[in-house]
C-alpha cells in the first residue's frame, strides 16, 4: 500500500481526437509502466473496435509509479475516458474515483464542445482541472491564443499551463510534474470500515466477474468477505490487486486512495452493479458512497437474433455486456415479425453501433437490429399518461389526446463562416435558435433547442459536412415537448411487418414515407413474384414501390465438372438466405432493417 | 455373366487456335507444342490402361471429346486417343461418338478420317451469325465457315449435328436474337444448344463487363423464352435448360449428366461421378501430364463421396434441369425421403405457371427455368426439413 500523500488519481478529459490516448500513451512510456519495446500505439484502447476506430469506448484504469524531481516515489493512477457525446456517462462514472483531471486542448483547434463539456462535468464532480495544450508542434499551433481562450471561456488559469507534443514527446514531464504538485492527494481513513466504489466490472470466464474499483476507507486484503451495499450479496475476496496495461498485477491488499481490481469467484452479474459500494462483511460500513445517477437511455432500438433460435444466446451476451457497459439498459420484446427479442436502450447511435458490434464479433451472433427511437410520452384519452420506448407499443390515434417528444439543449460550436449553414441545418430539424455567442474571433457558440429525435440520426455527419469537420456538438436533454406524431408503418406484400414501424413527426411523414420505401426496394433482393413495398398511417396507404420480379436466376451450362460448383453455390445461396428474416413468402435480409435509418439528404 | 453397367467418358482437349474472351473453360491457347501434344498423347494412354482395369463391368456407350478444341487439336491425334480407349474400355458398337470442333479447324480430311474410326457426332461452336460479333467475342472464325463447316460434315457423312449458339451478347437485342437462330435453323441441324452468356470472374470479359452494353435481365429472359418458341415451332423438342434436339438426336452422353449416370473423365479439369464418388483432375495440363506418367504428384483436385441424402439433392437439381423433371415415386423409392414437403412447395409454384405435371412427373416450364436456382434452392430447404421415410416408419 502506498502512503496517502504520495497517491494521485487522475484523469485526462478531451474532446475527441485532441490527443488524449496518445498522452496517456507517453506517460506510461515517461513513467516507465510500459518498456518502448512493448508500446504499441494507443495502448489503453485494448478493444479491437476502439483501435479500428481510433476512438476510446470503454474507461480504462492503470497505475504508474514515478519518481518526481522531488526525489520522492509517488503513485500516479490514470483513468482513462472516452472523448464522444455518446459515452459522457462513462466520463463522469471515471471521475468520481480521481481528485484531478487534465484537459487536454489542441493547439490549433482550441475549444470544442466536449472539451467545455468534459471540464463541466469534472468541475462538478469537485476535481482540480489542469489545462494542458497539446500538438504544439504543428504549424497552425496557436497555444497563447488557446491558453487565453481556456481562461476567458471556461474560467481556468492557463497561463502556465504545460504546452505538450504528445505525439512527439515533447514536455511530458512537465505534465508529470503538474499531477503531484497540483492534483491533491486522495483523502480517506484506512482505519474505517472498507468503502470502494465499483466504477467498472468485466466478465472473465475463469475468474468470474472482475471488479475494478476506488477504495474510499479502510483496507481490502484476499480471504476478507465482503458485501456489495445494494445487492447484499457476500463474497470471499480471492484476489486484489493494480492495474497495468498489460494485465493484473495481485497485491496483498488495497488501502484507501487506491485504485484496484478484485475477484471473488463471482458468477451472478447482476451482484455486481457498478456504482455499489464494497464494504466488509463483518464490519459494514454504516452508509454507502454516493453511487451514480442512474442514466438515462436517450434512444431505443429491437434487437433480435438473425437466427431465431439463437434467443438464448443473446440473452446471455447482453447479460455479460452489461457488466461491462452500465449504460445499456435492455428489456424482454416480441415482435409478431421477428419473434422473441429485446429493446435496448443506448446512449446514442454509436453507442448503438458498437454495442451491435460488440455482441457480434465477442458473442459470435448475427443480429438484426430495427430503427432506434426516442421515448415518446403520451396523455390517453382514458387520462392516463404513458411513456413509449417501441413503435410496436404505439397507441391507435383514437386513443391520443396529446403526445409529446423529448427535447435537447445543444450546442455547437463552429468557425463562424458555417454560421449560416448551420442555422438551415438546426431551422430545417425543426431546431428553436436561442442565442449565439463569440468565444473568440475565430469561433461561435450556438444555442439550440431541438427535438432529440433529429439528432439521432445523422445530425452529427450532416454538421461535420456543412462546417467541413470543424464544427462540434454536445447536448443534453431538457424536456418533452408537445408535439405532432404518427406512427408509420410498412407493409411488405400486403402484410403489415411491426418491426419497420416507426414514430416520426407528422409533417414528414410522406416524405420520408417515400423514401423509406425507396430504400426498401434498393435493399431487399428480387424475388419469384413481385413485391409490392407500402407505408401507412393508421390504414390510410401514403406511398409505395413495388419490387419487381426476378426474371432469371438461372445456370445455362450445367456439365460435368460444374455440377461440384453448382452445389457449393446452392449452399453459398442458403446461407445467404440465413442472414435473412421470411415475412410470408418475402425474404428481407437484416441490413435492410437498418437502411431505412440511412436517410442522407 | 454379369450384366454390364452403361458409362459415358469424356475426354478433355485443352488446346485451342486462340482463347475467347468469354471463356473459363481450362484450354492453352494458342500452343501444339509437338512435345506436350506426345506426352498428353501417352499420358492418355496410360491413364486409360490404369482406369480400365477398375471399368471391367461396364460397357462404354458414349464417348465425348470435349475442350478446348478438339478438331484444332487434329484428326490423327484424335484417332490415336480413340484407339487407345478401344484397347482399354468395352465400347459398344452403337456407341454416341462425339466431338467438339471450331468452323475455323473443320477440313474434309479431318471429318472423313473421323467419321471412318466411328465418330458419329459433331458439336460445332457457330455462337454468332454475325461476323463483328464473333470478332468481338475473340472466336477465330466468320459464319461462312460455320455454314461451311456443317456442309462438309453432311457430305462425309455426318447425319448427327449440334450447333451452339450464344444470346445475350454484347449490344444484342431480342429482334437480333430471333433472326440469329431463324438464320442459324437454314442449316438444319439435328441438335441445337442456346446458352445464355455467362460473364465469368478471370475472363477479359470480366474486366469489361460493364462497358460491354449486355442485355439486361429482362430481355435476356425474353430471348430465352422466344428461343424455346422457335425452336418448338421448328420441331427441336427442349430436353434441358439450354437443348433442343430433333426427336431421337438428344445428347446420350449429356444427359448422363442431368440423369445421375455414370461417367469417367480424362484429363485436365475432367470431371468424372464414377463408383459413387464425384472427382475432378487437377486444371493443369502439365501437373496432370506427370502426375499420371511419374506419380510422384497427385491430379486430384478434388473427390467427395456422395451420400445417399446429398444424391437425392442432385437428383431435384440435375432433374430439374431436364424436360423429365421429378418422379415422386421414384424419388422416394430411391433416396427413402418423402416427397410430401417438396409438393407443398411446388403446389403454389404450378398455380404461378412455373411447373407443370406429365405422367406423374413434375417439370419446370420456360418460366420456371429461367429461376430454376430459386426453385431448387427452395425445394432443397423443404428436403432439409425432412425426415428419411425409413426413420419415420
Amino acid at each position: 500500500m502506498t502512503e496517502l500523500s504520495k497517491i494521485r488519481n487522475f484523469s485526462i478529459v478531451a474532446h475527441i481526437d485532441h490527443g488524449k490516448s496518445t498522452l496517456a500513451d507517453r506517460l506510461l512510456e515517461e513513467t516507465k509502466t510500459v518498456d518502448k519495446r512493448e508500446m504499441e500505439e494507443q495502448i489503453l484502447d485494448n478493444m479491437e473496435l476502439e483501435r479500428e476506430r481510433g476512438i476510446t469506448i470503454k474507461a480504462r484504469a492503470v497505475k504508474l509509479n514515478y519518481r518526481a524531481d522531488d526525489g520522492q516515489d509517488y503513485v500516479l493512477n490514470l483513468i482513462d475516458t472516452p472523448g464522444h457525446v455518446d459515452f459522457n456517462y462513462e466520463v463522469s462514472r471515471s471521475l468520481t474515483a480521481c481528485e484531478g483531471a487534465v484537459l487536454v486542448v489542441d493547439a490549433s483547434q482550441g475549444i470544442e464542445a466536449q472539451t467545455l463539456a468534459n471540464t463541466y462535468l469534472a468541475i462538478d464532480a469537485g476535481l482540480e482541472v489542469l489545462p494542458v495544450v497539446n500538438k504544439i508542434d504543428l504549424p497552425a499551433a496557436r497555444p497563447e491564443e488557446v491558453k487565453k481562450e481556456i481562461e476567458d471561456v471556461i474560467g481556468l488559469p492557463a497561463m502556465d499551463a504545460p504546452e505538450i507534443s504528445a505525439k512527439n514527446g515533447i514536455n511530458i514531464h512537465s505534465v508529470l510534474e503538474m499531477i503531484v504538485h497540483d492534483v491533491p492527494a486522495p483523502k480517506g481513513d484506512r482505519e474505517a470500515p472498507l468503502q470502494a466504489l465499483i466504477f467498472d466490472s468485466q466478465y472473465d470466464s475463469y475468474r468470474g466477474v472482475v471488479v475494478y474499483m476506488r477504495v474510499m476507507n479502510g483496507i481490502v486484503r484476499p480471504g476478507m468477505d465482503v458485501k456489495m451495499m445494494a445487492s447484499g450479496a457476500v463474497y470471499k475476496v480471492v484476489e486484489c490487486g493494480y492495474l497495468h496495461p498489460k494485465g493484473m498485477v495481485p497485491a496483498d491488499a488495497l488501502g484507501a486512495g487506491e485504485v484496484g481490481y478484485l475477484t471473488a469467484s463471482i458468477k451472478t452479474i447482476s451482484d455486481t452493479r457498478v456504482g455499489d459500494t464494497v464494504t466488509g462483511a463483518e464490519n459494514p460500513a454504516a452508509e454507502p458512497l454516493p453511487g451514480y445517477k442512474t442514466c438515462q437511455p436517450m434512444v431505443y432500438s429491437g434487437v433480435y437474433p438473425a437466427d431465431g433460435s439463437k434467443y438464448g444466446d443473446l440473452r446471455d451476451a447482453l447479460e455479460k455486456l452489461k457488466l461491462n457497459d452500465a449504460s445499456m439498459y435492455y428489456t424482454q420484446e416480441n415482435s409478431i415479425a421477428l419473434g422473441f427479442g429485446f429493446r435496448c436502450g443506448l446512449l446514442g447511435l454509436l453507442h448503438m453501433e458498437i454495442i451491435m458490434e460488440r455482441l457480434e464479433r465477442e458473442f459470435n451472433l448475427d443480429l438484426i437490429t430495427t430503427a432506434p427511437n426516442v421515448v415518446y410520452e403520451i396523455d390517453k384519452t382514458d387520462g392516463s399518461h404513458i411513456a413509449v420506448y417501441t413503435p410496436i407499443n404505439y397507441p391507435d390515434p383514437m386513443e391520443i389526446s396529446q403526445a409529446y417528444e423529448p427535447y435537447v439543449k445543444a450546442s455547437i460550436i463552429t468557425p463562424p463562416d458555417y454560421v449560416g449553414n448551420i442555422m438551415d441545418l438546426c431551422q430545417f430539424r425543426r431546431g428553436e435558435f436561442k442565442d449565439m455567442t463569440y468565444l473568440d474571433q475565430s469561433r461561435v457558440e450556438l444555442h439550440y433547442e431541438i427535438p432529440l429525435n433529429e439528432i439521432i440520426y445523422d445530425f452529427f455527419d450532416a454538421l461535420k459536412s456543412r462546417t467541413r469537420g470543424y464544427g462540434s456538438l454536445d447536448y443534453e436533454l431538457i424536456g418533452y415537448r408537445p408535439s405532432k406524431l404518427v406512427k408509420l408503418d410498412i407493409l411488405l406484400n400486403g402484410e403489415l411487418v411491426d418491426a419497420l414501424s416507426f414514430i416520426l413527426f407528422a409533417d414528414e411523414a410522406y416524405a420520408r414515407a417515400r423514401r423509406i420505401c425507396e430504400k426498401l426496394k434498393d435493399n431487399i433482393p428480387r424475388q419469384m413474384f413481385e413485391i409490392p413495398i407500402q407505408a401507412a398511417i393508421g390504414g390510410k396507404i401514403i406511398a409505395r414501390e413495388t419490387i419487381k420480379a426476378l426474371r432469371k436466376d438461372v445456370l445455362a451450362k450445367c456439365y460435368g465438372g460444374d455440377i461440384t460448383r453448382k452445389k457449393k453455390l446452392l449452399e453459398k445461396q442458403k446461407e445467404g438466405k440465413k442472414r435473412m428474416r421470411t415475412f410470408g413468402t418475402v425474404s428481407v435480409p437484416s441490413e435492410a432493417f437498418m437502411a431505412v435509418l440511412k436517410m442522407d439528404e | 455373366m454379369n450384366v454390364l453397367k452403361p458409362l459415358g467418358v469424356y475426354i478433355h482437349i485443352p488446346f485451342c487456335r486462340s482463347k475467347c474472351q468469354y471463356c473459363d473453360f481450362y484450354s492453352i491457347g494458342g500452343s501444339r507444342d509437338r512435345r506436350l501434344v506426345d506426352n498428353y498423347l501417352e499420358a492418355l494412354a496410360v491413364h486409360f490402361k490404369e482406369a480400365g482395369a477398375l471399368a471391367t463391368d461396364y460397357i462404354v456407350d458414349t464417348v465425348y471429346f470435349g475442350g478446348g478444341t478438339p478438331s484444332f487439336f487434329g484428326a490423327d491425334n484424335l484417332r490415336r486417343i480413340f484407339a487407345e480407349l478401344q484397347h482399354r474400355f468395352r465400347v459398344d458398337k452403337d456407341a454416341e461418338i462425339t466431338f467438339e470442333a471450331n468452323p475455323d479447324s473443320v477440313t474434309e480430311s479431318l471429318l472423313k478420317k473421323l467419321r471412318a474410326e466411328g465418330f458419329n457426332r459433331m458439336s460445332l461452336g457457330v455462337q454468332s451469325d454475325r461476323d463483328d460479333v464473333l470478332q468481338k467475342l475473340g472466336r477465330p472464325h466468320n459464319y461462312e465457315q460455320a455454314r461451311a463447316a456443317v456442309h462438309s460434315a453432311r457430305k462425309c457423312g455426318f447425319d448427327n449435328v449440334s450447333l451452339d449458339l450464344m444470346y445475350g451478347l454484347p449490344n444484342q437485342t431480342a429482334p437480333q436474337w430471333k433472326e440469329t437462330l431463324r438464320h442459324v435453323l437454314e442449316l438444319k441441324p439435328e441438335h441445337i444448344s442456346c446458352y445464355g452468356l455467362k460473364v465469368e470472374e478471370g475472363t477479359p470479359l470480366w474486366e469489361y463487363k460493364d462497358a460491354a452494353n449486355l442485355p439486361s435481365d429482362e430481355v435476356q429472359a425474353e430471348m430465352y423464352l422466344d428461343t424455346v418458341s422457335i425452336l418448338d415451332e421448328f420441331g427441336y423438342g427442349q430436353y434441358e435448360i439450354s437443348n433442343f434436339a430433333k426427336p431421337g438426336y438428344e445428347s446420350r452422353h449429356n444427359l448422363k449428366y442431368w440423369l445421375g449416370e455414370e461417367y469417367i473423365g480424362f484429363g485436365p479439369a475432367a470431371a468424372s461421378d464414377f463408383a459413387g464418388k464425384r472427382y475432378t483432375y487437377v486444371r493443369n495440363i502439365e501437373t496432370y501430364v506427370r502426375g499420371v506418367l511419374k506419380q510422384d504428384i497427385p491430379i486430384l483436385a478434388e473427390c467427395d463421396a456422395i451420400p445417399a441424402r446429398e444424391r437425392a439433392g442432385e437428383y431435384v437439381m440435375l432433374r430439374l434441369r431436364t424436360t423429365q423433371g421429378i418422379s415422386p415415386e421414384e424419388y422416394e423409392k430411391n433416396y427413402l425421403m418423402p416427397f410430401e414437403p417438396l409438393l407443398e412447395t411446388i403446389l403454389p409454384l404450378e398455380q404461378r405457371d412455373l411447373f407443370y405435371q406429365k405422367d406423374g412427373h413434375w417439370i419446370l416450364t420456360p418460366k420456371g427455368f429461367l429461376v430454376s436456382n430459386q426453385i431448387i434452392g427452395l425445394l432443397q430447404e423443404a428436403q432439409d426439413r425432412s425426415e428419411p421415410l425409413a426413420k419415420k416408419r
